[in-house]
């Protein structure tokens, strides 16, 4: 379904401060596959969905998404197929509109054939009932402006318009990150609903082992732009968060070691 | 103050709102203080009144709805396409615009309308002399009203609303921002024309300095429009401006009725302004104030 192919990002190129943000990275998703992505700060987590939304463009290597060359498509092309929500709950909705209207936004993505079309009732409807359908209790709040809403409401909303239209690729970034215990366990409950109802290929950045490894079927870790570790099936079911940390601290030493090496 | 004055204010309140539907779209849907309106509604009155001096009216007002529209375009691409800064590609455009509405008004700074037939002649000609403006400005007004009211419903206006309100979730919706900041644009100044058009007409004459600080006044209209009427939806939203640009007219002309020099009123536009847009932040600056003192 998607497959990265020697992706390579380096910021501050030829610099005193250069940065291989991806090196040489590789990665290949199964359709329908859950994939959750850990690893350190500046391992590349976040520059590699930058790449694959379009949001950054790679220095080299491609991006195939279901068959298609995407590499270097504009960013809002792709997010007619790509659904991106990111850590901050203020960016996926627009405060000054209303429910509905951010809904209808989100609608759109496929339905663009009359942009000076009047949305429908039936349009309407589909949504409002789209939204009951989750027990969010947002459905009689369709006229309220988004920005009165809580953080972990907003980035509940945002996930339902991320998947409203089901996305060939739903990319997740550390998306409960910003919300209290109680909004982001609610909010990861409805992630983890949506996607398996739907069987949406998705990629979720966290920082929190424990549910990288309780959600979805697959767990890669990144290290210094690369897939350090990647684990599904049996071997992932029996791993616990304390070995995923040993893990990691291997990985880590190993390449001090390489660069105690090169010094 | 008079019923004449009265009048006047009025004509000038509704003739002047479209000026502010103009604004209300780049400043407070598209979040841009837009200065390319002091430049293309000057550009509008002198595409009507070239019109006018060869005695096609109405062909002026289409003329200028169009010129506003490429005007608003340049801005948006400088914008967009060219990553200038909002506020100095509308001072570029506008500087610019300048010399083009020189060279429309054919090197003349002024351009006389005395006896030229006008809009205005056809309203006199069906209702006679009485507040015949009045009729005729509400007629376009409401056109232009339920137009726009009608079309930020729509997916395109939905976009551009959105793109105002947060950029970042359009381009992940799928919305190429920099096209909806070129309709935008385009829709704006292509309102703030058409207010220069009919500004030409109405008073017979185009002048190059008539645009001066127009934004400013707009401003002072949109403002006093919502503290009137609190920006609920669009429908309010787009009402507010008429009833701010109004208001904003009859105090200037109940000013005028004092021995207070005309000459001051830019400056009472701009202090307005200031006023309005200030006194949020003061207040909570003094309740931060407070509260601190309360605190040590």
């Amino acid at each position: 379904m998607l497959k990265v192919e020697s992706a390579t990002k380096i910021f501050n190129k030829n610099t005193f401060d250069e940065h291989k943000a991806l090196d040489n990275l590789s990665l290949n998703v199964e359709e329908g596959e859950f994939v959750t992505i850990i690893g350190g700060n500046g391992a590349g987590k976040s520059t590699l969905f930058n790449v694959i939304s379009g949001s950054m463009l790679s220095d080299g290597g491609s991006v195939i998404l279901d068959g298609e060359d995407i590499t270097h498509m504009p960013e809002y092309r792709r997010a007619s197929f790509i659904g991106r929500i990111f850590q901050d709950p203020m960016k996926g909705t627009a405060p000054n509109l209303t429910v509905s209207e951010n809904l209808m936004i989100a609608y759109m993505r496929s339905t663009k054939k009359n942009i000076l079309g009047v949305p429908s009732k039936k349009e309407k409807t589909y949504i409002r009932e789209h939204l009951a359908s989750l027990n969010l209790g947002l459905e009689d709040r369709m006229n309220t402006k988004i920005g009165l809403l809580s953080g972990g409401q907003r980035q509940a909303v945002t996930l339902v318009m991320a998947t409203l239209i089901k996305p060939k690729l739903l990319l997740l970034d550390e998306h409960t990150a910003a919300l209290d215990p109680l909004s982001a366990a609610s909010v990861l409950e409805l992630t983890n609903k949506i996607i398996n109802e739907n069987n949406i290929t998705t990629l979720m950045i966290t920082h929190n082992i424990t549910s990288a490894l309780a959600l979805g079927t697959r767990t890669i870790m990144m290290d210094s732009g690369t897939v350090a570790i990647d684990i599904d099936g049996n071997e992932r079911k029996e791993l616990s968060v304390q070995d995923v940390l040993e893990k990691f601290k291997r990985v880590k030493n190993k390449i001090f070691d390489d660069d105690n090496v090169l010094l | 103050m008079s019923i004449t004055a009265f009048i006047g204010a009025m004509e000038l309140g509704l003739v002047y709102s479209l000026l502010a539907f103009g604004t209300f779209i780049s400043f407070r849907i598209l979040n841009v203080a837009d200065l390319t309106v002091d430049g293309s509604f000057v550009l509008g009155a002198a595409a009507s009144a070239m019109f006018t001096v060869v005695g096609m009216p109405v062909a002026g007002i289409f003329a200028a709805l169009m010129a506003g529209a490429i005007a608003g375009i340049i801005t948006a691409l400088l914008q967009t396409k060219m990553g200038i800064q909002p506020i100095l590609s509308g001072i570029l455009t506008m500087t610019g615009l300048y010399s083009i509405n020189l060279m429309v008004m054919d090197g003349k700074a002024n351009i006389p309308l005395l006896n030229k037939t006008n809009i205005f002649t056809y309203s006199e000609n069906i209702i006679g002399t009485a507040a015949h403006k009045i009729f005729m400005l509400a007629a376009v007004i409401s056109a232009v009203f339920i137009i726009l009211n009608w079309f930020f419903r729509t997916q395109l206006g939905l976009s551009i609303r959105a793109t105002g309100d947060n950029e970042d979730m359009c381009r992940a919706s799928s919305i190429d921002t920099d096209f909806i900041k070129i309709v935008g644009f385009a829709l704006s100044n292509s309102i703030v024309a058409l207010s220069g058009a009919l500004v030409a007409q109405m008073q017979q004459s185009a002048d190059i300095s008539m645009g001066s600080g127009m934004v400013v006044i707009s401003f002072a209209s949109l403002i006093i429009g919502s503290v009137i009427i609190k920006n609920k939806n669009i429908t309010l939203g787009l009402l507010s401006v008429v009833i701010g640009s109004v208001i904003y007219r009859l105090i200037i002309a109940l000013i005028l009725t004092t021995s207070f020099p005309p000459s001051y009123l830019k400056l009472i536009s701009s202090l307005v302004v200031v006023t309005a847009l200030s006194v949020p932040n003061l207040k909570k600056r003094m309740d931060t104030n407070k509260k601190q003192r309360v605190g040590a």
